[in-house]
């Protein structure tokens, strides 16, 4: 059945009685439920659809006769908002209750446009004239201090006379000066761990062989001997770069570097015992003076990966 | 003949009949509740009312913060010790940092329960997510800010976890810290994307989210026949907005209980040497620091595990949800599979961050 439209005529079994004022819809179902039948004095009627029994274009028919139309409710509007005042979602979609089709007159100039198309196009075309370009410039501008070269600069650290007994990790804090874009020339508190390691140890950590440094073209930095017994480990962990510590473990009866992130555990060489570190702690390039003067190289290594990749 | 209009009933009809602010404020307020109001639907409105609260005790908090590695810190304590109220302001939005995540969980829980994601609202669950992203991205990018030992040692992490993501992660990592190591160009990225980007990048999908709500309509409760529900259905205006006004006034009274009993203190300015400082993220991602911590994710595979493939197939399952469940039943009671994943994934995130507080005493 068609939906009654506003303003069609409304039929009795004997007669006319007027036309359509409103049409009240189901919020839920979107359907029309109701007509208003208004004129001949009728006060507006709210009559439900199924006493409808057929719609035509501007006639809709009813199955009571017009003596009975006095029995239906009348409008009471305070109780109903039009669907311009509330908002139920897809309600217009599929009403179509309105008295014919409402039209507004094309523009003329519009009306034989025939490159709608290439004008939509030409309006991409601009905007990627305008975007493209930018790219390049605007990645590179924000690439700008993502990658710098390495420091193989000697750093002095402290004294090993620091050091009273073998196989235990020191921590020697010092400063390194960082130069970073347009600030200030700022000193950095950093933190490296010694160990004066005992032969065992120095053979778990150098395996018998001395231990070379390259930077990034190859050239050697540094080669750790490995009779040299100070070892110094960068002081960020392996796993995910926090700082680690040096902590007596009652139920492991030793002591370890342990650090507090992830629980990650290390021996004195290294070596990781348990936690989640994919290698052991990374060893650091170090030289110590007849005086015990002990200088290093600041290296940083990613972490979390099983290779050492420097990235400092 | 009817009273003469006064002066602001004529300020009204002159901006009405310019602007139709009535029949907007008709169209906003006037959205039937399929089934009626419900306290189960006020998650979505206190996020806005949160939102909003940061947004204005954040550009409070801009009138003295400097983001500058030598400054951010002691601009910081300026604020907490100096500046009238400053502590005040700067609690208020720690705290509601946290009140925005717990909101966040909740809005979800409540639309994956009652299966409001479901056809036709999966855009707006999609859109959700992101937004979901963006809370995330703003407790991640907030934190570094005050620059102390907390706020450096959490980017440390966060960002090696990111560094982990396959062939794009070194990049993506470099990108947020400008560099190898965090510094002040860290601090510049955080602090852009904290207060440009992700506010504008919120204020956008919200603004959208909300635009599909209002096309796609409430989802409704999952029980209740047609007639029931339209016999129970009232308007946003105004129980649901009284019952919304309600909460955002127990959440604006809790924060500022928050502010005044706990009020934000600052660890020791952020160093490369932690000291005795034992690293630790906010709460909200305590599961995810203590899963880390799992044999099962040791070594570099173990990592990606944990710290990318997980979370990323998780994400990816919310996401694909609606499509992935295309029944219409949206009663949760008839949706064992829905009901038993919610449960193990709260009661698993509830463990991992009880463990984490657990553990913190082993450390001492």
């Amino acid at each position: 059945m068609h939906q009654p439209r506003l303003k069609s005529k409304v039929r009795c079994t004997d007669r006319e009685v007027g036309e359509i004022t409103h049409v009240i819809v189901d919020p839920l179902s979107h359907e029309v439920s109701h007509i208003v039948v208004g004129g001949n004095g009728g006060g507006g009627r709210q009559i439900p659809m199924s006493e409808v029994q057929s719609v035509a274009d501007d006639l809709v028919q009813l199955r009571t006769a017009s003596s009975a139309i006095v029995q239906f409710p009348a409008l009471k509007r305070d109780e109903y908002v039009t669907t311009h005042e509330v908002e139920i979602a897809h309600l217009e979609d599929h009403l179509h209750v309105e008295s014919g089709e409402v039209l507004v007159p094309l523009p003329t100039l519009e009306r034989n446009v025939p490159r709608r198309t290439f004008f939509m196009n030409l309006t991409h075309a601009i905007g990627a004239l305008v975007a493209l370009p930018l790219a390049f410039p605007v990645l590179k501008y924000l690439m700008k201090p993502m990658y710098s070269p390495f420091d193989n600069a000697w750093l002095k650290v402290g004294n090993v006379n620091r050091i009273k007994t073998e196989d235990v990790g020191v921590q020697f804090k010092y400063k390194k000066k960082v130069k970073e874009a347009f600030m200030p020339e700022a000193d950095v508190d950093k933190n490296v761990w010694l160990l004066k390691a005992s032969p065992t140890v120095l053979e778990d950590v150098y395996k018998g062989k001395d231990m070379e440094f390259r930077d990034q073209t190859g050239r050697l930095v540094w080669t750790n001997k490995k009779d040299v017994p100070y070892v110094v480990f960068s002081g960020k962990c392996p796993h995910l770069g926090c700082g680690y510590k040096w902590r007596k473990v009652p139920k492991l009866g030793k002591e370890i570097f342990l650090c507090p992130c992830h629980l990650s555990i290390y021996e004195p060489s290294g070596k990781v015992l348990d936690g989640p570190a994919p290698r052991p702690l990374d060893t650091l390039p170090i030289r110590v003076d007849a005086g015990g003067n002990v200088e290093i190289i600041d290296m940083e290594f990613k972490a979390g990966t099983k290779a050492q990749t420097r990235i400092v | 003949m009817g009273s003469q209009p006064n002066l602001l009933e004529k300020v009204i009809a002159f901006v009405d009949e310019r602007v139709g602010l009535k029949t907007l404020q008709a169209k906003m307020l006037n959205e039937p509740v399929p089934g009626g109001s419900r306290w189960a639907y006020i998650f979505g409105s206190v996020l806005l009312f949160i939102f909003i609260m940061q947004a204005v005790t954040g550009i409070l908090l801009m009138f003295y913060y400097v983001p500058s590695a030598d400054h951010a810190y002691a601009s910081t304590q300026y604020i907490i010790h100096e500046v009238d109220y400053g502590w005040f302001l700067l609690s208020y939005h720690f705290w509601g940092s946290s009140a925005m995540v717990i909101m966040v969980f909740a809005h979800m829980s409540q639309v994956f329960l009652w299966g409001a994601y479901k056809k036709p609202r999966e855009m707006i669950w999609l859109v959700g997510l992101a937004l979901f992203g963006i809370v995330m991205g703003f407790g991640f990018t907030g934190y570094l800010l005050p620059w102390d030992q907390r706020a450096y040692w959490a980017t440390t992490v966060g960002v090696e976890i990111m560094d982990k993501t396959p062939i794009v992660g070194d990049f993506m990592a470099r990108f947020l810290k400008g560099g190898a190591t965090p510094g002040q160009m860290t601090l510049s990225r955080f602090f852009v994307i904290h207060v440009m980007i992700l506010p504008a990048a919120l204020m956008g999908l919200a603004g959208l989210h909300i635009f599909l709500f209002r096309k796609a309509g409430p989802a409704g409760p999952f029980r209740g026949t047609p007639d029931e529900l339209k016999a129970k259905t009232d308007y946003f205006f105004p129980r649901q907005i009284w019952k919304d006004m309600v909460a955002m006034g127990t959440v604006f009274a809790t924060i500022c209980s928050l502010a005044f009993i706990e009020p934000v203190v600052l660890l020791e300015e952020a160093t490369p040497d932690p000291g005795e400082y034992h690293p630790e993220p906010e709460w909200y991602f305590l599961f995810l620091f203590q899963l880390l911590r799992l044999k099962i994710f040791a070594g570099e595979f173990g990592q990606f595990l944990g710290a990318i493939a997980i979370p990323g197939v998780f994400m990816a399952l919310l996401a694909a949800l609606p499509f992935i469940d295309r029944s219409p039943e949206r009663n949760i009671f008839k949706r064992p599979v829905a009901l038993i994943g919610w449960i193990v994934v709260m009661a698993t995130i509830l463990i991992f961050t009880v463990s984490a507080i657990i553990n913190r005493e082993f450390l001492d």
